[in-house]
């Protein structure tokens, strides 16, 4: 095998990765916040590349000669703010309402959410049911070297899903919200009598993982130059699994689980060149055999039960 | 000496650097009530977690009746005669009284597919026997309880609920009875009642062994043949309650060194 | 205990007056074909249900069911039988009860996991499809005999389940949530990619036939003529009966009590020597079986399978089922499947719209009424003993 030829699995993977981490972190920052999976935060992403799309399509009737560039900012502004409002109003409307619910009532009720998110584009987004093809705003420059190709576009959403993902780090660990945020992940009770006003603090979270998500779902349709309705489950269990992985609650662990995933994904359509098809039967498969040889992720969770 | 029916030898248990039991020796002889006392997180209920087998001991043995248990997961420790009650009581409060009871009655339940599914009889049988079991059980605690036996445990109060708990750990006819803090929840005159009532038990289950962990100290002035102080996962001292109480070092354990 | 009532209907009277009433109604909701009526039949439907729950009627009634258990369950199955016999030349309504008997069973065996033992499994449409995929495949591939297939079929899902077990077993909550997700998306990608299997535009699959009554045509005794569904709802109503009974015995017995602590309270039932994970292990298996029988007949009922019939969505129809239904309730599991499965079929104008208003709906009960429309009951042990 080539090295190009590997290469090119590389730069696909690390691609594939951060748009899973992007993902992930939100998934462990709601998990690190009120101890709940919200899964419909896979179809979270989806209907950020939806917005973003409706707005391209918006900008084009209103601003035909507006260039590429500022164009993609806008949708980008655009669609974070939508889905963090999304996302808030999700935490308001049901999460916090599930608190005192038994935690296998939430994870259904956000499916059920993701369902409902799901459907609603499919039945009413114009012709919804159907992929939609996503413009292909980034510059296409491309260096190729010994059958691999390096595109600018590639870097410039990976470069800026790191940017992202780094900006989340530096928020929760250095700054005041982020000092709240940490304390109610820590103990919610506490952090509630030291005049923490934990409601505000846990809506800001959803807002701050879901801003995530919509550029991940951006993301998505830039790489793919494609979104569809059903993307969102997909993603959505991809998402919960990087996080199980890297232990719920740790944005690190996240991180590596977004990476494992897509590095899996890529092992499996290089390892099996008969069958690359069986690529996430095989993620998924690995996913499976690393639950039970570890039942809380590789970085365990902290869990104690008291009798 | 009588016979000892529990015997830890160095028993110690670690959670990462904490030593919660620290290299513990405690015996319990046959037929003897023994108080377990101690500050809040001196070890006294991850004491009965490590001997029921919800914890591995990080080191140190448990025998139980000439038996080396330590280690063994809960439902053998279980079948090999040692029942517990829970500090914050753990029955299953959407279940019937009589299911909690027969939940305690594990180990004389035939649990096979076959005869629970196909042939009816035999368990129909074994139900009359559980319900009468049942029923001799309440009717020394509370004979108000036996014509509700089908009615969610969750609708009655806390001391009806820690009688069940009783008869569920009873029914089962242990031979070493845990009780972890049976006083919680309820008031002085209850818990009084209820100390009563489980050792009329005592007759039930032949020759009932029990530990018991309890913050009232009148309870344990009434009722320990013995006791053992805990502090910090280690044991601090052993005596009668009257040596306990008048015993400077536990005194100070208690109340802090300043206190003259 | 069993106090006598002076009911001023009896019992047994009451409870036949419900089964005709039911078929009655059933009848008429099923022969409709123009919406209006149909909106009309479920909003009066509606209206009696809700008039039952503020009337006085309501106790009476559940007593009396409770007092003529076997009575009722004779009583369902005649219901269906009279059904059977109105509808005999009407294929798409016949496949519709059979589709109802069916799903019956997957969401039966789902509450022996889910409600009675607290075991999660997000991928139950696959088990059913494991069913489905072994009946196509042993009866175009070998000449057993096709009533074998069903049980091979509920086996092939245990055994397919048991590489589930360990990592069941060994997580809880969220993360044997995971678990089981994972699986439903492996298993449909995998029969997607999977040419053998068909792919993605699935596989025929043979009609049933037992000792020479051939499933797969129309039956004729004398000059009656009858649809080829006839077959199969008789053959799946025997199915649900033996699986609803089977799923009833259980309840009533020392498993059931053992499947209700694992699920109450893991750490405490094992300090009572109940073994969780056998019990586990066995609640997880019965309800993929049940799935996976179920699966196989309905394969050969719908004669042509494919992915798309057995999709993650299509395990949260079953686990929406489940909670409409009540969590644990067999009744009530009944009564929502109907519900479930006739409501967007007659009422067409919502068929495109019914995954959004199922999960809208879930989300509210699960928001707002978290038990259930029927909680369950405290368990008895023998029909008709009084609480």
């Amino acid at each position: 095998m080539d090295v190009g030829f590997f290469a090119q699995f590389v730069i696909n993977g690390l691609m594939l990765g951060m748009m899973y981490a992007l993902v992930a972190v939100g998934f462990t920052l709601f998990f690190g916040v009120l101890d709940v999976i919200v899964f419909s935060h896979g179809d979270v992403v989806m209907v950020g590349g939806f917005t973003g799309l409706s707005m391209y399509f918006w900008l084009e009737r209103m601003y035909p000669h507006l260039s590429p560039g500022p164009k993609l900012l806008c949708m980008a502004l655009v669609s974070m703010t939508v889905i963090a409002l999304l996302g808030a109003a999700v935490a308001r409307s049901v999460i916090l309402r599930l608190r005192a619910a038994p935690s296998l009532n939430t994870l259904l009720a956000t499916m059920m959410l993701g369902t409902v998110l799901r459907e609603s584009i499919r039945l009413f987004y114009p012709d919804g049911a159907n992929p939609k093809p996503f413009p292909a705003l980034l510059p296409k420059w491309s260096v190729e070297y010994s059958g691999l190709t390096l595109r600018l576009d590639n870097l410039i959403l990976f470069c800026i899903g790191a940017l992202l993902i780094v900006s989340v780090h530096l928020l929760i660990n250095r700054t005041r919200l982020g000092l709240a945020i940490r304390a109610v992940a820590q103990d919610e009770e506490t952090a509630r009598i030291m005049g923490v006003n934990f409601t505000l603090i846990v809506l800001v979270t959803f807002a701050i993982g879901s801003a995530v998500a919509a550029f991940a779902g951006l993301m998505n349709g830039l790489y793919y130059n494609e979104i569809n309705f059903s993307m969102g489950l997909l993603l959505g269990a991809i998402g919960f699994s990087a996080a199980v992985i890297g232990g719920l609650g740790n944005i690190y662990g996240a991180i590596l689980g977004g990476f494992i995933f897509a590095f899996l994904q890529t092992i499996g359509a290089v390892a099996l060149p008969f069958a690359s098809a069986y690529k996430d039967v095989f993620a998924f498969a690995v996913i499976i055999a690393l639950m039970a040889w570890r039942p809380t992720g590789l970085i365990a969770e902290k869990t104690s039960e008291r009798v | 000496m009588s016979e000892r029916i529990l015997d830890c030898t160095a028993l110690t248990k670690r959670f990462g650097g904490l030593a919660a039991l620290n290299a513990l020796d405690i015996h319990v002889d046959r037929g003897e009530v023994l108080g377990l006392v101690g500050p809040n997180g001196s070890g006294k209920t991850t004491f009965f977690n490590v001997i029921t087998g919800i914890y591995r001991p990080t080191s140190g043995v448990v025998t139980f009746q000439g038996r080396d248990i330590s280690g063994l997961p809960p439902q053998r420790v279980y079948h090999s005669g040692i029942a517990r009650t829970f500090q914050r009581s753990r029955l299953c409060l959407e279940l019937s009284i009589f299911d909690n009871i027969m939940i305690g009655n594990h180990k004389r339940l035939d649990l096979g597919l076959w005869n629970n599914i196909f042939r009816r009889s035999r368990f129909e049988a074994q139900y009359e026997e559980g319900m009468e079991r049942a029923a001799r059980l309440l009717s020394a605690l509370n004979p108000d309880l036996v014509a509700r036996m089908f009615r969610p445990v969750g609708d009655l109060p806390m001391i009806d609920r820690r009688r069940i708990e009783i008869c569920r750990a009873l029914v089962g006819r242990p031979s070493l009875l845990l009780l972890d803090e049976p006083s919680a929840g309820m008031t002085h005159d209850e818990t009084r009642q209820l100390m009563d009532e489980i050792l009329n038990m005592g007759s039930y289950s032949d020759g009932l062994t029990i530990v018991l962990i309890e913050h009232e100290m009148n309870v344990i002035r009434r009722v320990t043949d013995r006791c053992v102080v805990l502090n910090f996962g280690q044991k601090l001292f052993e005596g009668v309650y009257d040596d306990v109480v008048a015993n400077p070092v536990v005194q100070e354990a208690y109340l802090g060194k300043d206190v003259e | 205990m069993n106090q006598p009532r002076d009911f001023v209907i009896p019992g047994p009277v009451f409870c036949i007056g419900l089964a005709v009433f039911a078929a009655i109604y059933l009848a008429l909701f099923l022969s409709s074909e123009s919406q209006a009526a149909i909106l009309v039949y479920m909003a009066a439907g509606g209206m009696v249900l809700l008039l039952n729950n503020m009337s006085e009627l309501k106790p009476r009634l559940s007593e009396a069911i409770k007092g003529n258990e076997r009575l009722c369950n004779r009583l369902a199955v005649a219901v269906v039988l009279a059904l059977t016999a109105a509808f005999h030349a009407d294929h798409y309504t016949l496949f519709l009860i059979g589709t109802i008997l069916l799903y019956i069973v997957v969401v039966l065996g789902l509450n022996v996991q889910l409600g009675f033992t607290g075991v999660i499994n997000f991928s139950c449409a696959s088990f059913f499809g494991i069913g489905g995929y072994t009946s196509a495949m042993l009866l175009s591939k070998t000449s057993l005999p096709p009533l074998l297939a069903l049980p091979l079929g509920g086996v092939c899902a245990a055994v397919v389940g048991s590489i589930l077990l360990l990592p069941v077993l060994r997580t809880s909550g969220h993360y044997a949530a995971l678990v089981t997700m994972a699986f439903a998306l492996l298993f449909r990608i995998f029969l997607e990619v999977n040419d053998a299997l068909g792919g993605p535009q699935g596989v025929p699959v043979r009609s049933m036939s037992l000792a020479g009554w051939d499933f797969g045509s129309d039956l004729v005794i004398g000059d009656l003529q009858m649809s080829f569904y006839v077959s199969y709802v008789l053959l799946g109503l025997v199915l649900l009966c033996l699986a609803f009974s089977f799923v009833r015995r259980i309840e009533r017995s020392w498993i059931g009590l053992s499947l209700d602590a694992v699920r109450v309270d893991e750490t405490a039932s094992a300090c009572f020597g109940v073994d969780v994970a056998r019990w586990k292990i066995t609640a997880f298996t019965i309800g993929n079986f049940l799935s996976g029988v179920a699966g196989a007949l309905y394969a050969m009922m719908l004669a042509y399978i494919s992915p798309a019939n057995f999709t993650f969505g299509d395990s949260l129809i079953f686990l929406s089922i489940l909670l409409l239904g009540g969590v644990g309730n067999s009744w009530g599991v009944v009564m929502a499947t109907a519900v479930v499965v006739l409501v967007p079929e007659k009422f067409q104008v919502i068929q495109e719209y019914r995954y959004l208003i199922y999960s809208a709906l879930v989300l509210l009960m699960i928001v707002f009424r978290p038990h259930g429309i029927l909680p369950r009951k405290t368990r008895i042990y023998r029909p008709g003993e009084a609480a």
